[in-house]
């Protein structure tokens, strides 16, 4: 097979943050100290050949990106502090745009006045329907104390723009998954995967995405680090996962008017979930702005944004519950508001289109690694009566 | 020759150092009839080299061409020694270069001593030997090693005991516990710098775990090792003196490496480590070797030839950096590298033994003494492109590798270059009168 170079494989990838990767000189230091890199899945070298030699399609096809953790122990061991840790990074990035069929993903990752921009728009929408369309906001209590909070923003008519939102941006994401799919199967050349492989792959799927137990064998040497690394994101995540299900599928049961006890879930399951929320966005936040870790040393605009919106996010909801149930009316409109300003350029920026897509691609990746290890060792086992063509 | 008291005479030229270098200029100076100073640090002159088995690319014995040298120094008319001296400062002043120096005590009148080795025998004090890098076992009391010169017993402070017994068995009584540390100053003409290089620690890139295997050993141990009057008279490995089935050479364990903070190339690893291999082809016949490479710079006269001859010898290179070692069972070790020529699999390799190719670092002390900041990578500065030894103080000159790491072939080279330096920078500056600024006046006191 032809291979197209593409010669500005390198400046594009130093865009989107490997700033340093020229340096390498393919030692191999940073595949072999990996402690992910095993079993016929070798990275990071790998793919930093590909950069280095414009391997554009070879690049595109790759799903090493998505199997490391960045533990950070390729860039500190790098004997020419060419990072490879944020080349993987950066190539997640770059894949994340590179999936988005309409081209937005790109645009915004390399220019953060578009990203903000578009933050920035999306948020006066919000406000700006919530202007034109809101409720009354009367300042009448419940009779527990609690602002009418649904008489201003009544709960089935968000849900039902919560509805539409989410069927767009699901499929968006989902194309983009299905492009990433196609290139990564479809990479290697007379590959023919059985359906049964797809079917088989698909508690894999499921247990990646609960869990991102991949990340543990990051590090052997330092369990410790690692398991509290992946706890912190475990509380991003689980939280995220229990607010998104509360938000999309249970809005009614759980935007109420009503102030329930303590003890009611819907009050202690949010609480868990916002508390979890807060609790590792603001550890990731805290080790950005140190920068001690290798993983936190270098970040790109994205990485700021998604996480202070994230931020954001939390604390409003978090006040919008709290004014709610103190009877603080106009407080909790506003906050209300603000709280949907952030949530939804949060959503439709970062679902399809940028850092969020993770959540998609990292458990598809070790889906497909799957899928396509099994393909060969069926085609290996059968081998084709044809001839392969040359 | 070794002078017991050291006189303030003015000299031509003060060399310091006593390795390959300095002793071939101070032999180039010495023969063209400059009164000469020799200063080295160690107990004995001989430098590295004096340590090593055999040299490449052409297989010689070191100390074959060593001692001879050291010999021929060391009974020179016109070279004085002073051992376990340091440099501490060059002061330039107009026309004359003051060296500072400070000897160190070593507890025993070399004016005295005989070099029986009485004491050495006497002494019941053992500890690990410096010269064989810490595999063999030595006296508190001792002559340095077998060769050493000048033969001389050096008692080391740290490990003395003082029980006296050395004093007990002396017969010419030369054990002085009272010797105290010497400050002085030669007027010298000019000065030739050839402090060598050092080495840096073994331990020093954690994820190779030399601290916690003694089977983890430095080039130096491996020429010990291989050297036919060694500490153990063949090849064993230190820990449970097993006969190594597997050796690894890893190159490039200590340079090209920024983490580690020297990027530059140490030059003369590649090659050692081939010739070490070779020399392990014939101690061990059976034995696999396997030199993990970044990449062989075998760039000086018949190197690529050696390089060539070696993998037809049946060593086995092996592109990939190794990016951990790990103690394993059995006192084994185990390798994690990606081998790059075999589709970049990563692969788990046991070895038996396994050397460390450290890399060759500055040492900081004759900057320090020049009062000169020293170049980028540390080693001494060279402002002039073309006359290379030249250093950035008027009549200072160096050679070897206190410019940079290199070879045994370039450190003699530069040597006989400085000495060249020297000889015309004090020709030039000679009176009329004397022939070429030989200083006819005082023959150094030593011919006594």
């Amino acid at each position: 097979m032809a291979h197209v170079v593409n010669p500005d494989l390198v400046q594009d990838l130093k865009a989107f943050g490997a700033r340093d990767i020229e340096a390498c000189f393919n030692c191999g230091t940073c595949t072999a100290i990996c402690p992910l890199s095993k079993d016929g899945v070798v990275f990071p070298r790998r793919i930093i050949r590909y950069v280095q030699t414009g391997m554009e399609h070879r690049l595109l096809c790759s799903l090493e990106p998505w199997l490391c953790y960045y533990c950070g122990e390729c860039s500190e061991t790098c004997p020419r502090n060419a990072q490879p840790g944020e080349l993987m990074m950066a190539a997640r990035r770059y894949l994340t745009a590179a999936y988005d069929w309409t081209g937005l993903g790109r645009r915004l990752y390399l220019d953060v006045r578009v990203e903000l921009g578009a933050i920035l728009g999306l948020a006066a929408l919000v406000v700006a329907l919530f202007v034109l369309l809101g409720g009354p906001m009367t300042t009448e209590l419940t009779p527990e104390g609690g602002v009418q909070l649904n008489t201003f923003a009544p709960a089935h008519v968000i849900e039902l723009l919560d509805w539409a939102v989410g069927g767009v941006l699901a499929v968006l994401l989902l194309s983009n998954v299905w492009r990433m799919h196609r290139w990564i199967v479809g990479g290697e050349t007379g590959l023919k995967v059985p359906l049964g492989a797809y079917a088989r792959g698909l508690s894999t799927l499921l247990i990646h995405f609960f869990t991102q137990k991949q990340w543990l064998g990051c590090t052997p040497g330092l369990t410790r680090i690692t398991t509290t690394r992946w706890f912190k994101h475990f509380c991003i995540f689980a939280g995220y996962v229990t607010m998104f299900v509360l938000i999309v599928m249970f809005l009614r049961w759980f935007q109420t008017d009503a102030v329930h006890p303590v003890w009611h879930p819907q009050r202690w399951v949010g609480y868990m979930a916002t508390g979890g929320l807060l609790y590792g966005v603001s550890n990731a936040l805290i080790g950005r702005w140190r920068r001690r870790e290798e993983l936190h040393k270098h970040s790109h605009p994205s990485d700021w944004i998604f996480l202070v919106l994230l931020w954001l996010t939390t604390v409003t909801g978090i006040l919008v519950h709290i004014f709610r149930i103190h009877g603080l009316p106009h407080a909790t409109y506003i906050t209300y508001v603000i709280h949907l300003a952030v949530l939804v350029p949060m959503l439709v920026i970062e679902v399809p289109f940028s850092k969020w897509a993770h959540l998609a691609y990292r458990p598809v990746a070790i889906y497909l690694q799957q899928v396509v290890q099994q393909a060969r060792a069926a085609q290996a086992a059968n081998p084709s009566p044809q001839p392969q063509p040359a | 020759m070794d002078d017991p008291r050291p006189s303030p005479s003015p000299v031509d030229v003060v060399v310091v150092g006593g390795g390959i270098a300095g002793l071939e200029a101070a032999l180039d100076l010495a023969d063209q009839d400059y009164a000469v100073l020799l200063v080295e640090r160690e107990s004995s002159i001989g430098g590295k080299m004096i340590a090593l088995s055999k040299t490449f690319p052409t297989l010689d014995c070191s100390s074959c061409i060593t001692t001879p040298k050291m010999s021929a120094a060391f009974h020179h008319p016109r070279i004085r020694i002073l051992t376990s001296t340091e440099l501490e400062r060059v002061e330039a002043r107009a026309g004359s270069r003051r060296v500072h120096l400070r000897r160190k005590p070593t507890y025993v009148d070399n004016g005295l001593c005989i070099g029986c080795r009485l004491c050495e025998y006497a002494c019941p004090v053992e500890f690990p030997d410096p010269f064989e890098e810490g595999l063999g076992a030595q006296r508190a009391i001792a002559v340095p090693f077998s060769n050493a010169l000048p033969q001389k017993a050096v008692l080391d402070a740290r490990h003395c005991i003082a029980c006296g017994a050395c004093v007990k068995a002396c017969p010419t009584d030369a054990i002085r516990f009272d010797q105290q540390e010497e400050r002085f100053t030669v007027e010298a003409g000019a000065v030739i710098l050839a402090t060598g290089f050092g080495l840096n620690a073994l331990g020093l890139k954690p994820e190779y775990h030399a601290s916690q295997s003694l089977n983890i050993i430095s080039p130096m141990q491996l020429e010990r090792l291989l050297a036919p009057h060694g500490p153990y008279g063949r090849v064993l490995r230190p820990s449970d003196g097993k006969v190594p089935g597997s050796v690894a050479f890893v190159l490039c364990a200590g340079s090209r490496d920024l983490s580690l903070g020297v990027p530059y190339c140490s030059r003369i690893c590649c090659m050692y480590s081939i010739k070490e291999a070779m020399l392990l082809s014939g101690a061990l016949p059976v034995a696999d070797l396997t030199v993990y490479y970044m990449d062989i710079r075998a760039f000086g006269k018949g190197h690529e030839q050696f390089y060539q001859n070696a993998k037809a010898m049946g060593i086995n290179f092996v592109k990939g950096k190794v990016a951990r070692i790990d103690p394993v069972d059995h006192d084994d070790l185990s390798l994690r590298v990606e081998l790059e020529e075999e589709g970049g699999r990563v692969e788990e390799r046991r070895h038996d033994l396994v050397v460390l190719a450290q890399g060759a670092i500055p040492v900081l002390e004759p900057a320090t003494a020049l009062g000169v900041p020293a170049a980028p990578d540390g080693f001494l500065n060279q402002p002039d492109t073309v006359r290379i030894t030249c250093t950035d103080i008027e009549g200072v000159f160096a050679a070897g590798a206190a410019l940079g790491p290199k070879d045994i072939v370039d450190s003699i080279l530069e040597a006989g270059a400085a000495a060249m330096e020297a000889a015309r920078f004090l020709a030039a500056r000679a009176p009329a009168s004397s022939a070429a600024g030989k200083s006819t006046a005082s023959p150094p006191s030593v011919h006594a």
